[in-house]
């Protein structure tokens, strides 16, 4: 029997989703608000797409495979056989999506720490292939000249994704409201109270008959995806990618720093995080301090750890959270 | 002979890595504490012995025992921060030091400038008799301090009560209070142990590598990698995983190219972490460290 | 999980979400009205620089900066251009191609900048100077090399002050002519610019019949190379050329010395040129090969008084001297500050298409360069020099009209 409290929680989930919505159309032409908050919702989108395998309680700090995986399979495809993004996007979400089969197979019996170190050496091994495959992916020059997202139509309406930062901006809004879908779905579902008693006490569960093993897969596929597909996305908006750049530790970190910050047991949590984190760092803290804005940022993960231990996201929801 | 040589720098490698790494193994051990800042740590240490060496020209040996007191007062100082750190405490550890890193990062950079600093050895090289094999004066305090370090946390944790009661901690926390052991002074004794050992650490980074204000993340991930195949707590892995791991990148530079190294360090970390689950070390019954 | 009376939990949580949305806007809101434009009076010039002035590159991001700043400050102590004063707003590109992108428009978008100088890499010069053109505001790298930021881009607002050819014409012209070796090595860095760096090298010496027994490629930051250097050893290659940097210089020379390593020349085109390099590595330097473009010393025939000046006021102003990375700056400064004086003494507004129009046409002598762009941007006369280190001083050996001294064989390196 579930409460999730959804009417009230609705209520703002649409107020807020409207304003998101609106205030474009009240500030037509800026670009710089565009971009950072395109790029916001993109990381909110990597950080819930993260979230979703750590549910599971394992905590990777190697999604950068994932990423990185997906921005070259999408890159490669788009230069060679000049597929549209929209079809390279989803390829890059099924390479990404490989690699964590390979992952399961492989990392399937190690746990905790040594499951983290074993994800994190995993990174380097697409990558230094990649970097030395110079004849197919031009290794350490980069893939540049990627072909941006191409234009939509719809009938009588032209949508010039590429070049209208608006129209990208709406893109990743969408993007990000599905991957919250999904993420709403994997954490409130029988899925994800399968996935809860596997993170929580995993011989119990089994032995209550829950098919721990597929659950695991499963959800490890499901985020090395939806990563993937992050990536894809990253290879058209930025049009170059670089090994060092797709496959970094900031992007293996960064989803965990963000989803610790929001909340990590809230449906909106890894969201939050990023709606706060960087438009605050991107618009605030460089332009006050260009040269200590990671100060400030470094600070704030800080203080809001010591004072919510579970998240931003447990002070804006006062009900008792999951454990 | 020239795999002998390249045996003799794989194993001052692998004694720098374990070096840099037996500070973080032991908080992470003792406290579970998932310091993300331990490499910005180090270069303060090492820092620290820049000044020295640098402008009051103390002797490079005269800076370890400083640099290891100071960083006991540093290392103190992160542990009652940390105190304020609620339940999940490794994960929340671990982003709380990442701000840390972050904060740390950007004071270096303005209090020692973005330069690129190092300690410099005015030894001459020491050329073994009848061979053509070479060897540093920094090589060989390497070599020596790490097995050193390691002999003496060995014998404190081995043969002393402390060190008792500190296995009893770091082997499960939970039973030790049971037992009657004051689990936060344990926590205390690791972090300041942990700090001498980032203090020996960091003079030495110096003077192998160089200080740099973005230089700690190296440091960092070397430490987490071998801490975490050694099996956490297990002192002695910590210095045989440092060769293994130094051993095997030399050998694959050696052989295959500079540019593939970071491939067959990860298999052969990968491979590692699945063939012995309990770290680089054979499991024995009842002993640890 | 408890259920808490209904109400009070649901205003609860309306307010926290209220509150923290109401912070989010106070602050962009405060943000926005702290960089509002310039009131009536003083209304400075504008110019935007972004550079990685944190992170692994900081160190020659922010000689970058200074470059900059000290140029910007010359010329407000003349006056500053038409009797306005130039204002510098710096911002800093984590080395990312997004914060790149975000800042520079954050300079376009609120700052309102007439122009944009700095960069150190090309996968963030390229960025910056696609968003450069969709605005029409020049942009001029300080630093940046391969072919592809120029080569058929049609890009009339990109210029740049220095470029790759610069660098691997005269160390090749050197190589070949010069120091004549049988058997090179090739040491790069995976990174774009020294990757194809490494490859144009090679094609040149290979062309010249110099064999290439070690052509490889290491990550920056790796501490060690000894076994690397050991194969150096057997191969018995006669030249080192170490396209890495500062740091890697650092640990490479080392661990040559450490391992009594005999060569005829190591060269490193990046990072070894500079005098914290040679103060850090002190004796250990002499015998060493760089490349610069200019350091206190080494200038382009024509400008010793203005470089001597260069260092003795850089040096007031900053407490240190002056390198080849501070001249960059200082020179893509110089190169905009011209323009826009052009324009405003021509009396037409600042907009981006004059002032590109007055680079194209720039013509400057400057202590690094006869500064002058070519019509895809790059410059026409950036010719770096060969410098051996002898007793702990740069002294340029190639090309022949800029040396000052010879090539001193190791007899013990």
């Amino acid at each position: 029997m579930m409460r999730t409290g959804s009417k009230p929680a609705a209520i703002y989930f649409i107020a807020i989703l409207l304003f998101f919505i609106c205030w474009p159309f009240l500030f037509q032409n800026s670009a710089l608000y565009y971009r950072v908050m395109t790029m916001t919702f993109f990381y909110g989108a990597l950080a819930l797409a993260w979230n979703v395998y750590a549910l599971t309680g394992n905590i990777s700090l190697g999604h950068a495979a994932f990423f990185g995986l997906g921005a070259y399979g999408s890159a490669l495809l788009s230069y060679y056989w000049h597929t549209s993004p929209y079809l390279t996007i989803p390829f890059g979400g099924i390479v990404g999506a490989l690699y964590g089969a390979l992952w399961y197979a492989v990392f399937r019996s190690l746990r905790g720490a040594r499951f983290a170190l074993a994800t994190l050496a995993s990174v380097e091994i697409p990558r230094v292939i990649i970097d030395n495959w110079e004849s197919f992916t031009f290794g350490s020059l980069g893939l540049i000249g990627i072909s941006s997202l191409t234009t939509l139509r719809f009938g009588s309406i032209v949508i010039a994704v590429g070049e209208s930062l608006k129209a990208q901006y709406y893109l990743l809004l969408c993007f990000t409201l599905l991957i919250l879908f999904i993420h709403w779905k994997v954490m409130k579902s029988k899925w994800g109270w399968a996935i809860r008693a596997l993170r929580e006490e995993e011989t119990a569960a089994s032995m209550l008959g829950v098919n721990t093993n597929f659950i695991h897969f499963a959800t490890l596929l499901l985020s090395a995806f939806l990563t993937g597909l992050c990536g894809g996305i990253y290879a058209h908006l930025m049009g170059l990618i670089e090994p060092p750049l797709v496959f970094s530790l900031h992007i293996s970190a960064l989803p965990l720093v963000l989803t610790m910050f929001g909340g990590r047991y809230l449906v909106y949590g890894p969201l939050l995080g990023a709606l706060i984190l960087y438009p605050l760092d991107q618009l605030l803290f460089h332009s006050l301090l260009p040269v200590g804005h990671s100060i400030l940022y470094g600070l704030m993960i800080i203080l809001t750890l010591l004072f919510f231990p579970r998240g931003i996201g447990s002070w804006v929801q006062k009900r008792k959270t999951a454990s | 002979m020239i795999i002998l040589q390249l045996f003799i720098n794989a194993f001052s490698l692998g004694s720098f890595y374990a070096l840099v790494a037996l500070g973080f193994a032991l908080i992470f051990g003792v406290t579970h504490a998932f310091n993300l800042a331990h490499g910005e740590f180090v270069l303060l240490g090492g820092y620290l012995a820049y000044i020295l060496v640098g402008q009051m020209h103390f002797p490079f040996l005269l800076t370890l025992p400083i640099s290891m007191l100071a960083m006991i007062f540093v290392a103190v100082l992160l542990q009652k921060l940390l105190r304020y750190v609620n339940e999940p405490y490794e994960l929340n550890t671990l982003v709380v030091t990442f701000g840390l890193a972050l904060v740390l990062q950007n004071g270096m950079l303005m209090l020692f400038s973005a330069d690129y600093r190092f300690i410099r050895s005015t030894a001459p090289i020491i050329e073994l008799p009848k061979t053509q094999l070479v060897v540093t004066q920094t090589q060989i305090i390497l070599i020596l301090t790490s097995l050193l370090a390691t002999t003496a946390l060995y014998i404190l944790l081995r043969r002393t009560f402390l060190g008792k009661a500190l296995r009893a901690t770091i082997q499960d926390r939970e039973a030790a209070k049971l037992a009657g052991i004051n689990v936060r002074r344990m926590s205390l004794i690791g972090f300041a142990i942990g700090g001498t050992l980032i203090g020996l650490a960091g003079p030495l980074y110096a003077r192998t590598a160089y200080l740099y204000p973005s230089g700690g993340i190296e440091a960092t991930l070397i430490a987490i990698i071998i801490t975490i195949f050694a099996g956490v707590g297990r002192i002695r892995g910590i210095l045989l995983g440092g060769w293994a791991l130094g051993i095997a990148e030399s050998l694959t530079v050696y052989s295959l190219g500079t540019g593939w190294r970071e491939l067959v360090s990860s298999l052969f970390l990968i491979s590692l972490l699945l063939l012995r689950p309990e770290g680089i070390l054979p499991r024995r019954m009842g002993a640890n460290g | 999980m408890r259920d808490r009376p209904h109400k009070e939990s649901i205003m609860k949580s309306f307010y926290g979400v209220l509150s923290l949305i109401l912070i989010i806007f106070m602050f962009l809101a405060a943000s926005i009205l702290l960089a509002g434009p310039a009131t009536a009076e003083s209304n400075p010039i504008r110019i935007g620089e972004i550079d990685p002035l944190t992170g692994k590159l900081a160190k020659h991001g922010q000689e970058i900066h200074e470059g900059i700043l000290y140029a910007i400050e010359e010329v407000n102590s003349f006056g500053g251009i038409g009797g306005r004063k130039v204002e510098l707003f710096s911002r800093d590109d984590q080395s990312q191609p997004e914060v790149a992108i975000n800042q520079t428009e954050d300079l376009l978008y609120r700052e309102k900048v007439v122009g944009l100088v700095g960069g150190y890499v090309d996968s963030l010069v390229g960025p910056i100077s696609e968003l450069a053109a969709k605005h029409q505001i020049p942009y001029v790298a300080s630093a940046s090399l391969q072919k592809g930021l120029t080569l058929g881009r049609k890009n009339p607002y990109f210029f740049r002050v220095a470029n790759l050819d610069g660098i691997v014409q005269p160390l090749c012209g050197f190589l070949i002519q010069d120091l004549k070796p049988k058997r090179a090595a090739i040491l790069f860095a995976a990174t774009p610019g020294s990757t194809e760096f490494g490859q144009q090298v090679r094609s040149c010496l290979l062309d010249a019949g110099i064999e290439i027994p070690i052509f490889e490629k290491f990550r920056p930051g790796s501490p060690d190379f000894s076994a690397f250097l050991l194969k150096v050893r057997q191969s018995n290659v006669d030249v080192l050329i170490s396209g890495g940097f500062f740091a890697d210089h650092l640990v490479l020379v080392r661990q040559l010395k450490d391992q009594n390593i005999r060569l005829k020349a190591y060269i490193g085109p990046w990072g070894v040129a500079y005098p914290t390099f040679i103060e850090a590595l002190g004796e250990a330097s002499n015998g060493l090969f760089g490349m610069c473009a200019w350091n206190p010393g080494i200038q382009i025939a024509g400008t010793e008084k203005q470089s001597h000046d260069f260092v003795g006021g850089f040096t007031a102003r900053f407490g240190k001297t002056p390198n080849t990375t501070t001249m960059h700056g200082y020179t893509s400064a110089k190169a905009l500050i011209g323009a826009i004086s052009r324009v405003s003494e021509s009396g037409n507004d600042l907009s981006g298409e004059n002032i590109s129009r007055e680079l194209r046409s720039l013509d400057l002598l400057l202590p690094m360069e006869h500064l002058q762009f070519d019509k895809n941007g790059d410059p026409m006369n950036y010719r770096q020099v060969v410098v051996q280190i002898e007793k702990e001083k740069m002294v340029p050996v190639y090309p022949a009209e800029r040396k000052t001294g010879e090539v001193v064989q190791p007899s013990t390196n």
